[in-house]
């Protein structure tokens, strides 16, 4: 027998304190996934942000917003290969007031071409760009609101007061993992034109596709430099650092969530290590034995590692596949449709799940290396002569 | 009735597993606790600003202030309801203000984030007693002078006594005091004088809210009916207690339904790993019990005993939890509120009901985890067991 098949063999022998302690490590396991998989779901957007779009807003504030004829200005600019502009409208659904979506107004014919991973049928598409009324909404929106294609919705202003009715002429869904599928777009000409004077022709934010990524610092530092010398100054950033600069504000929630998922690793150490080691406590006697005939103190160290690695990965195998149901059901589901904005794309990640098995095994051999250096330095007789 | 000595004796015993487990729930505890706390920081530090007394105006529709306009001229004719106080020389207590944020590079990360500036009339001061310069000097009105609060001071960049950040091209502001405000959220805040703020924001002739000092809680509806009846403003009135409370939910049920989820967690695991420890005590204590039965002791005593350990285990390790947890009383934490899209910096606050909170629900870790081997122990036949 090998001394790893002695080490698994050992943890059969207190079987109920074995399963214990791998529904311990599987607990940790799943805690430490799911809040991993919180830190990368947030970071999904600028993983998968488009390297070839940038996006323009005004340099003090996104509150203040930029004059239309800027998009003449962006588009005239070589390398700019599309540019669209969008509004926000942050309305509310009156029938359901605490459901935050976002909802903006853009103009579908370049919001499509320079967001061409939303996917929209091409006669939802016709239907949108003939309908001045007309809205599309995500499917994760769709199926929260309850809508369907030809239905009406009416949404209640804040910044734009009012009521707004609206015809869904299409449901789209998406290509990209970054691409938020709970928003509610309609035609800015719409909303401009019911707005007064004083408050038309001002557009929130512009963005631009690009025809090479690697000149998008250029690009942007181009765009900017055009409007310096103009009232309204303008920021462009690719939307990848468009996103990163978005997690910034939230910097403190992520290391947050860092350290606590690090505390829930050690919790796990501690319960595995507890295990391990009230195992060699009573086995001290054997480990006499074992020398006696002639193991030296490294294989006995081993299979006390040994032990420890295999519950360590029975634990995290239980935890992973646990972990997989709950988000994909559950808390992904959820997030997905009311986080939509924050978390367009919640589920397990195969490289979460991957340093989560890598680390049940890595603790695992750590936890018990207190407990078998100690078994491994006992002499002989010492060993022999402790009775527990 | 087995004395509690015993039990205490046991512990000391086996010190290592002890400690293990006593540290892990030590963890659990001060993760909980520190959530708790936050939530509750969160909460208190937005409701603070708010008080009693005070009414807010805002455009009919708008969630926040950030979002609402109301015309200078309506600013007279809502301050001059019969039920807004006077001051001393016959002047309506009230403040018309405009709310806008900036965006400026935050420091420790490499993006940009929101603050919140509001453009304040010059008798700011009197109109929140609380609020009061700590550092520096009041802003001079009319000029390009801002005073901060002292939440934000030195996170951003220009935002420290003495430096400057811009509001638009070309017109740095000067930060020229620091205030505080009774740990509300007005400390997240800068100040500048209105008629500076709205100019750079092109929001001339505009106010964002208007609040008003009521001349006793109770005349709030009155207030409320004569200026929603007048339709032609197109204004809504809320207790500014009641709309801060509004603004702190979604991030406070954010935070608050994450560190639930957390903590549940974390307890499964800590309970776990109290209960492998004290079925291995049980289990090496067998011929102990079968002693304490022949002695006398009762079944109920042994069961009993055998909890009352489990449960001052767990408490021990309460205690360190929740003394560390108290430690974070010292740091802040600074995070976008999802409703302001600004960043508001909280404090930990602890309260004896989350302290006394996290320290029973150790206890019941303990109480739960020691429940199973307690049964165990106490079914033990003595005879057998003596002989084991």
């Amino acid at each position: 027998m090998t001394l790893f098949g002695l080490a698994l063999r050992n943890l059969r022998r207190n079987r109920f304190r074995a399963i214990l302690t791998a529904l311990g490590v599987a607990v940790a396991i799943l805690t430490f996934v799911l809040l991993r998989t919180v830190i990368w779901a947030w970071n999904v957007a600028a993983e998968y942000a488009a390297k070839d779009r940038i996006a323009t807003r005004h340099k003090v504030s996104f509150v203040i917003q930029l004059p239309k004829r800027y998009i003449d200005d962006v588009r005239a600019i070589k390398g700019v290969k599309a540019a669209t502009w969008a509004n926000w409208f942050g309305a509310k659904d009156p029938k359901d007031p605490n459901n935050f979506f976002a909802n903006m107004a853009v103009d579908p014919a370049s919001f499509l071409e320079v967001y061409d991973e939303i996917v929209l049928p091409p006669q939802q598409k016709r239907a949108w760009l003939e309908n001045r009324r007309g809205a599309i909404v995500g499917d994760v929106l769709a199926r929260k609101m309850g809508v369907k294609i030809g239905d009406r919705v009416t949404l209640l202003g804040t910044i734009y007061a009012g009521d707004w009715p609206f015809e869904i002429v299409g449901i789209y869904s998406a290509a990209r993992k970054s691409i938020d599928r709970s928003q509610f777009l309609f035609h800015w000409e719409y909303m401009n034109e019911s707005m007064p004077e004083r408050r038309r022709d001002l557009i929130g934010w512009i963005v631009a596709r690009i025809d090479d990524p690697g000149r998008g610092a250029d690009i942007s530092a181009k765009i900017d430099s055009v409007f310096d010398v103009r009232d309204a100054q303008t920021i462009t950033m690719s939307e990848r650092s468009l996103q990163l600069s978005f997690m910034a504000m939230f910097s403190a929630m992520l290391r947050a969530l860092d350290i606590v998922s690090i505390i829930i690793l050690v919790i796990m150490m501690m319960i595995l290590g507890n295990t391990i080691a009230m195992g060699v406590r009573e086995r001290t006697g054997e480990y006499g034995v074992l020398r006696a005939v002639g193991f030296l103190p490294r294989h006995i160290a081993t299979f006390i590692v040994g032990e420890s690695i295999a519950l360590g990965l029975v634990g995290g195998v239980l935890g992973i596949a646990i972990s997989y149901p709950i988000v994909e059901l559950g808390i992904g589901r959820f997030l997905e449709e009311n986080m939509g904005s924050f978390f367009p794309y919640f589920r397990v990640d195969p490289k979460v799940a991957g340093a989560a098995l890598l680390l049940s095994g890595l603790l695992g051999a750590a936890a018990a290396i207190l407990p078998a250096r100690g078994a491994a330095r006992l002499s002989v007789i010492d060993s022999l002569r402790r009775v527990e | 009735m087995v004395p509690l000595s015993y039990n205490l004796r046991s512990l000391a015993v086996r010190k290592t597993t002890t400690l293990a487990t006593a540290l892990g729930i030590a963890l659990v505890v001060f993760v909980l606790a520190s959530v708790l706390m936050l939530s509750n920081g969160i909460r208190g530090t937005l409701e603070r600003a708010g008080s009693e007394d005070v009414a807010i105006v805002l455009r009919k529709g708008s969630d926040t202030e950030m979002s609402s306009g109301i015309e200078d001229a309506n600013v007279g004719v809502v301050a001059s309801a019969k039920e807004v106080k006077r001051r001393g020389d016959g002047q309506p207590d009230a403040v018309g203000e405009v709310v806008v944020v900036v965006a400026l590079d935050k420091k420790g990360t490499e993006g940009v984030s929101n603050v919140t500036v509001r453009g304040v009339p010059d008798d700011v001061f009197a109109f929140r007693p609380e609020a009061r310069i700590v550092a520096g000097r009041a802003a001079r009105p009319g000029g390009a002078e801002v005073v901060i609060g002292k939440g934000v001071r030195g996170n951003f960049k220009g935002v420290e006594l003495g430096q400057s950040f811009e509001l638009r091209k070309n017109r740095p502001v000067q930060v020229v005091g620091v205030f505080e405000a009774n740990g509300s959220s007005y400390e997240s805040e800068a100040w500048g004088d209105l008629n500076a703020v709205r100019t750079a924001f092109g929001r001339e002739e505009m106010v964002s809210s208007i609040r008003v000092r009521l001349e006793s809680p109770a005349k709030l509806d009155a207030f409320a009916v004569g200026v929603e009846q007048n339709k032609q403003l197109g204004l809504e009135v809320m207790r500014e207690a009641e709309y801060l409370e509004k603004q702190s939910e979604g991030t406070a049920i954010f935070i608050q339904a994450m560190g639930t989820v957390i903590a549940v967690l974390f307890s499964i695991g800590a309970m776990i790993g109290a209960m492998i420890t004290m079925y291995a005590a049980v289990a090496h204590r067998r011929r102990e019990i079968g002693t304490l039965r022949a002695l006398g002791f009762s079944r109920a005593s042994i069961l009993f005993s055998f909890i009352v350990e489990s449960v001052l285990l767990a408490l021990g390790g309460g205690l360190v939890g929740a003394g560390a947890s108290l430690l974070m009383t010292f740091a802040r934490f600074s995070t976008m509120n999802f409703t302001s899209w600004s960043e508001i910096s909280f404090s930990f606050d602890a309260t004896p009901g989350i302290i006394g909170g996290s320290l029973a629900f150790a206890a019941a870790m303990g109480l739960l985890g020691g429940l199973l081997p307690a049964v165990r122990a106490a079914r033990m036949p003595p005879v057998q067991a003596m002989r084991a």
